[in-house]
């Protein structure tokens, strides 16, 4: 008994010791989407990987804090950090209005056009996937969800929306001609395309999205510290590096 | 074939790990709802009219909502409200417990009831409280016939903690789907959970099976 609770007493004065010294700098925790590559998922080690992690983890290298990257479902991500189960979303996430309500967004870092996508040699096309009356994947809780579900109707818009967890289902769904055409960032197709799936990119539609992170509204010195590390980034040759590195020639 | 195999093969360990998420999850819900679910039973047997109203309320309630509403209740809502700050794991495990808890009262109730009325008035005849024969004589009996609903009810509770995938707990679903989403290989993925799932809810049906044999009162037959 006696050196059971010595063993305890050891522990715990470790944990301490040393926990003491991990805290000394600031601990982050970001959620992504761990379903969205080429910019968030899982690699191959079951360790999250991608441009936006890589990103973060150098800011944070640069800035002197420690950030642990957390998979999160999509669709509740924004009450997440409002909530504060998580502290920012870095994960090629959209600035919206909508959003910007809930959370600060930092610089913009990328510029993202929104895409429909079909199956390879369909013939379709955006004007086709909007007015032919159609089935249209989207995933939930996207800016691209939202936008699509408020343009239906309105100049001659008649596709009834079919929603998703990921892109990628919806790609997969595309494929097993469950929906003839699916919307989404040009991102994740182009990573779909490269894994050699038989889908195409038919046309861009709406306005370009800009890609920024998002923290809760009172957080104002992290914001700054992570506006500051982005431009850093975005001015070092890694940023070039992450680009051939993760996305399609790298390129813009 | 032979890329959908190495995929599974090189993501095996990763969803392994799920796994020991998911039966952790269903162990605690199991242990949870055991804990609630036989006060309850013996409540809704031989308690108050008052008391009887209250948890039949409660098994109401729990019966009566969709899981995936809980999860987000309870998550997003409720134990933010009492400044819990739970993880995901613990968010899902503690619902599923609770909502077991329902479904288990029930499994107890169901038991108790089949009982001879009898017993408890013979165990007041020995000179025993009402407590005392719950416990020792009631409750041992119920216990043993409870177990073929208890095996069910872990297959279930098995199967919704896939559920735990909307907050976000790093299960055997949720990590294959993060696994499909980069690899493109779904079906294979999705497969292979189903195995999975299927592996874990027989064996743990089996050990429950000899369990039941191994407890059952010789020459005692409903």
């Amino acid at each position: 008994m006696f050196r059971k609770s010595s063993l305890l007493v050891a522990a715990i004065s470790f944990v301490l010791l040393f926990g003491s010294v991990a805290f000394a700098k600031k601990a982050y925790v970001n959620g992504i989407d761990a379903n969205y590559p080429p910019f968030a998922y899982i690699d191959a080690n079951g360790k999250p990987a991608g441009f936006d992690v890589d990103s973060l983890d150098w800011i944070a290298n640069k800035m002197g804090f420690t950030v642990e990257h957390k998979a999160m479902e999509w669709s509740t991500i924004v009450q997440s950090v409002v909530s504060k189960k998580i502290d920012m979303v870095y994960s090629g996430m959209s600035i919206t209005e909508e959003r910007a309500k809930q959370v600060n967004f930092s610089d913009p870092y990328w510029k993202v056009a929104q895409v429909i996508i079909a199956k390879k040699g369909s013939g379709l096309s955006v004007e086709k996937a909007f007015k032919g009356g159609m089935k249209l994947g989207v995933q939930s809780g996207t800016s691209e969800a939202d936008m699509l579900q408020n343009q239906i109707g309105k100049d001659g818009n008649n596709y009834e929306l079919k929603y998703y967890d990921s892109a990628p289902l919806a790609i997969m769904d595309i494929l097993n001609g469950r929906v003839p055409t699916a919307a989404m960032d040009i991102a994740p197709a182009e990573d779909a395309i490269k894994h050699g799936k038989d889908i195409e990119i038919v046309g861009e539609f709406g306005e370009p999205e800009f890609f920024g992170i998002a923290v809760r509204k009172e957080d104002k010195e992290l914001l700054e510290t992570i506006n500051k590390g982005l431009k850093m980034l975005m001015a070092d040759p890694y940023w070039e590096e992450l680009k051939a590195k993760h996305l399609k020639d790298g390129a813009h | 074939m032979q890329q959908q195999l190495s995929v599974i093969l090189e993501a095996l360990p990763y969803i392994l790990e799920g796994a020991g998420v998911s039966l952790a999850i269903v162990v605690f819900a199991m242990a949870l709802g055991l804990l609630m679910g036989i006060p309850m039973a013996v409540g809704l047997v031989y308690g108050h009219p008052i008391l009887r109203r209250l948890i039949g309320l409660y098994v109401w309630f729990f019966r009566g909502v969709p899981i995936l509403v809980l999860m987000f209740l309870f998550y997003f809502g409720i134990f933010d409200a009492l400044g819990l700050d739970l993880n995901a794991i613990s968010a899902v495990s503690i619902v599923l417990g609770l909502t077991s808890a329902a479904y288990q009262s029930q499994i107890f109730r169901g038991a108790i009831q089949s009982l001879p009325q009898g017993q408890l008035k013979a165990a007041r005849a020995l000179g025993m409280s009402d407590m005392q024969g719950i416990i020792s004589i009631i409750l041992p009996q119920a216990l043993r016939l409870s177990i073929p609903g208890w095996s069910n009810e872990y297959s279930i509770i098995l199967k919704d903690s896939a559920l735990a995938y909307v907050v976000g707990a790093m299960d055997i679903f949720t990590r294959t789907h993060f696994v499909a989403s980069r690899t493109y290989e779904h079906l294979a993925l999705f497969i292979n959970a189903g195995v999975l799932y299927f592996i874990i809810t027989l064996v743990g049906v089996k050990l429950l099976l000899a369990l039941e044999k191994k407890v059952r009162i010789p020459g005692y037959t409903m």
